[in-house]
């Protein structure tokens, strides 16, 4: 019941994550970085050339790149969910997959800082979205949605990361006292002269409680404020109180999708099948579930808010996106959101990873064509019937850069795994002598 | 870190550690330590430490963030009175979005500090001798003191695997 016994076990096998990249890690980070490089230059040329290389033009002023900033916001939700919220409910499955979510908060909330910069055209300005001091006393507008969206994403970046390097600690220790050379130095410097202590555990019990306290507002809080971006506007498809909620239980959606999808071939890949269990897959897969009737839901909403009542621009908006030229994209988004998912009811396919896995990058494809048809389409079809013939295409450049995105978030990710442990040591070796699911 | 004269009693298993804890502060020692790989709840239960008190500390760092954020919000909107969309020069309800923000951003970092502070100072006013294993499997009890012959007793007796002076 009470036995260390395994607690080293856990701790080889983690370790064990840590050597050299093998050759499909190694083939995975060229690829990565090629594709984050091909991203950079299709950027340069935007600043070379200006936004006339992008598909923006009136009224599709909002596209791929405000696109990809909610997508990958709403990605980095699932981190602060699984590590926050589940810790102070006390859901053990997330004792095994939270350092995932984490590291893939940070790299997503870095992925997603991108694109405003990137959209701004001229990037070298964007500093000018802070507030400091000159000598015009010429401020930001605190009032303006955009203003709130750069106090949330950075503020949700900075606990983030704390977040995550607070819960390295001790974990950093166990590997500095397990290895020799670099690698002792490289997790000392994580480890802040860790030795496990009783003061040291007391105060650190604590700390993260508080900053699991401080991070669970930040899941609902965040999110809203990017759905703000939208429904404090007055265009139809945008102008809407469901949005806060919708957005919400989106981001989780598809962050926890995005979790399972990357869980699947990291436990196969780094051999962490007896610490990641089908348990913990099928557990995280029910959140899935649960976010997507959510969404689901919300959809079914915004329409039925539109048809109720006399007929609005909000109901010919609404309509429009279901059967205008982007209808294939919103039936697509309706098929990986709402149908696709509903297979996740089924034990038998809950129980499969290659299944979840499956099911999982479709909901990742149908929660990026969410935006992007709410985007898009609202701003194609707002209130001047004039701009309606505007069809919004990206060009090679904006695909070019969205491709560039999801290498550079895997770069990130992939040096990250082999360089600190993926699956907090700590926390599954306490889970272990208690005897809990996440036992190894 | 100077190591302080005591016993120093290695476990493999939790609730021996546990027992070994409650049995040497019924025995009248003190100053009784420990140092584990994980958080176990039953070991620092039976050290009966105080609670942390970082909470004063993370609260006023959360309510200063409050101010900070309305502070920012008001002084820099009465700096440059500029109407825009016929919104109130001063209107509280989106500067509440920002004081939240600097609220949670301001409170989460004074929390890490706190931390770093009470943790790196706990650390060295009850040191525990190191071992490497204590980060991997196995649970330090610490006795500190002279002498300390009884120590040694009930930390063999309660199935220490290794028991040592140090001086």
């Amino acid at each position: 019941m009470s036995a260390l016994a395994s607690s080293r076990e856990i701790q080889e096998k983690v370790l064990a994550t840590q050597g050299r990249p093998g050759v499909v890690h190694t083939l995975l980070i060229i690829v990565a970085a090629g594709a984050a490089a091909f991203g950079a230059w299709c950027w340069s040329l935007q600043i070379r050339y200006g936004l006339q290389v992008s598909g923006l033009n009136r009224p599709v002023g909002w596209a791929i790149y405000i696109t990809n900033f909610v997508f990958w916001v709403g990605v980095a939700h699932s981190g602060t969910l699984i590590s926050a919220v589940l810790f102070l409910l006390r859901a053990k499955f997330r004792t095994a997959v939270y350092r995932v979510a984490e590291v893939m908060t940070v790299f997503g909330v870095m992925t997603a800082g991108l694109f405003p910069i990137i959209h701004l055209g001229r990037p070298w300005f964007a500093y000018w979205l802070f507030p400091y001091p000159n000598e015009r006393h010429l401020w930001v507008n605190f009032r303006s949605p955009l203003m709130w969206d750069v106090f949330a994403v950075s503020t949700y970046f900075i606990v983030s990361a704390i977040f995550l390097t607070v819960g390295i600690v001790p974990d950093a220790a166990a590997l500095r006292d397990a290895t020799d050379g670099w690698r002792r130095r490289f997790y000392g410097l994580f480890a802040f002269g860790w030795r496990g202590t009783d003061e040291e555990w007391r105060h650190y019990a604590r700390a993260y409680l508080y900053f699991a306290a401080f991070a669970t507002p930040l899941v609902f809080s965040v999110h809203s404020v990017v759905s703000w971006d939208f429904a404090v506007s007055v265009l139809p498809g945008w102008h809407s109180t469901i949005f806060p909620p919708y957005f919400v239980a989106g981001a989780i959606f598809s962050g926890v999708a995005l979790v399972v999808t990357l869980l699947v071939p990291l436990r196969r890949i780094l051999h962490l099948e007896s610490l990641i269990t089908p348990w913990h897959l099928d557990m995280t897969s029910r959140v899935v579930l649960l976010t997507s009737l959510v969404v689901t839901y919300s959809y079914i909403l915004e329409y039925v808010l539109a048809f109720h009542g006399p007929p609005s621009v909000e109901r010919s908006t609404l309509v429009y996106r279901a059967t205008g030229p982007y209808a294939p994209l919103f039936w697509t988004m309706v098929a990986c959101n709402c149908i696709f998912p509903l297979l996740l009811f089924l034990r038998q396919v809950r129980a499969r990873p290659a299944a979840l896995l499956a099911i999982c990058v479709l909901v990742n494809v149908g929660m990026w064509l969410e935006r992007f048809v709410i985007i898009v389409t609202s701003l194609s079809h707002d209130r001047i019937p004039f701009d309606w013939t505007g069809i919004y295409r990206p060009t090679f450049v904006e695909v070019g850069i969205t491709l560039g995105s999801l290498g550079w978030f895997f770069l990130w990710f992939l040096i990250f795994v082999r360089l600190l442990p993926v699956v907090s040591i700590s926390e599954m070796k306490e889970a272990s002598a208690h005897g809990g699911e996440d036992a190894a | 870190m100077r190591p302080e004269a005591g016993v120093l009693g290695v476990f493999s298993n939790l609730a021996r550690g546990a027992q070994a804890i409650r049995a040497l502060r019924a025995a009248g020692h003190s100053d009784v330590r420990m140092a584990s790989p994980a958080p176990f709840p039953e070991l620092v239960e039976a050290l009966e430490r105080p609670r942390s008190r970082l909470d004063s500390a993370t609260l006023s760092g959360a309510l200063l963030g409050v101010l900070a954020g309305f502070a920012l919000c008001i002084g820099t909107a009465v700096a440059w009175p500029l109407v825009t969309g016929g919104k109130a020069i001063v209107s509280i309800p989106p500067f509440v979005i920002i004081a939240f923000e600097v609220s949670v951003l301001i409170g989460a970092s004074v929390n890490l500090v706190a931390l770093a502070v009470t943790a790196g100072r706990g650390r060295r006013r009850r040191a525990v001798p190191f071992d490497p294993r204590f980060s991997a499997d196995r649970i330090g009890v610490f006795v500190v003191g002279d002498g300390l012959g009884d120590a040694e007793t009930i930390l063999r007796e309660s199935g220490a695997e290794e028991v040592r002076r140090v001086a």
